[in-house]
């Protein structure tokens, strides 16, 4: 680890730290919301953005393998869409726990709940593929045509379906009702919050790939 | 402590022990690559 990638760890500890404390005991509570519920946001909002990046990153992952062919590009894609899918499956229950403190029911099939679920189904699809293919290079070309074809399912569930549809779900930064939406103390929190997830997400991710570079590896020196 | 107060402590307690173990597999995989 070199000097700067340490600092940079470490300062992501120390900022994620002081955006926790920052959502809980800086901010006040958002009005238009019931309770406390509104501080769920600064969780929620980044896990989304989140598995949004990692999708796509797998996407643009999946494209280079299809032109280079390089194995450590299917690895990309698919360390990404793993992640993407444990961000989303994040999303999801910090979700439902708003929902339960809002709506009394964790889940209600609102069209927000019903774009993800589908969105969920669709990756976790994707793995089943690359399981239930035994040629590695048939199993990366495959998986890289599903990766972008998935993707393009994306910005329409995460953002055309739930504005078709009438919808619970508060849309608390481009709405123009006051009543409903976060001053900018908490979007100060809320961008803080987004920048330290997509450090995470960029750390998990280099992590990922790096362990499947020796994973490949070490297949290679056996063979 | 205010039920705030305990949800942020739980939160941090989550967020330090995460940290952790990503910090840890990260040293773990660079002394594989090395």
């Amino acid at each position: 680890m070199t000097r700067l990638s340490t600092a940079l760890k470490w300062g992501l500890l120390l900022w994620m730290a002081v955006v926790i404390w920052a959502a809980f005991m800086w901010v006040p509570s958002a009005t238009g919301f019931k309770g406390e519920s509104s501080r769920i946001v600064f969780f929620h909002v980044p896990t989304a953005w989140v598995a949004t990046v990692a999708f796509l990153v797998s996407c643009i992952a999946s494209v280079i393998y299809l032109f280079r062919r390089e194995p450590r590009d299917d690895a990309r894609a698919a360390v990404s869409a793993g992640l993407g899918l444990l961000f989303a499956v994040l999303a999801t229950v910090t979700g439902a726990i708003f929902a339960r403190i809002m709506w009394g029911a964790y889940w209600n099939w609102d069209p927000r709940q019903t774009s993800i679920t589908i969105l969920l189904l669709i990756y976790a699809a994707y793995f089943a593929l690359r399981g239930a293919v035994a040629d590695t290079e048939k199993r990366a070309t495959l998986a890289a045509v599903y990766s972008i074809l998935a993707f393009v399912t994306v910005p329409f569930l995460m953002f055309i379906v739930p504005r078709i549809y009438w919808s619970l779900h508060p849309d608390v930064i481009t709405n123009a009702d006051p009543d409903n939406r976060l001053d900018s103390a908490h979007l100060r929190v809320l961008l803080a919050s987004l920048v330290g997830f997509t450090g995470l997400f960029v750390w998990l991710y280099t992590i990922g790939s790096r362990i499947e570079t020796i994973r490949r590896r070490r297949q290679q020196e056996v063979l | 402590m205010s039920d705030l107060a305990g949800i942020m402590v739980v939160t941090m307690i989550i967020w330090i022990g995460l940290f952790a173990y990503v910090y840890r597999l990260d040293r773990k995989v660079g002394r594989l690559e090395d």
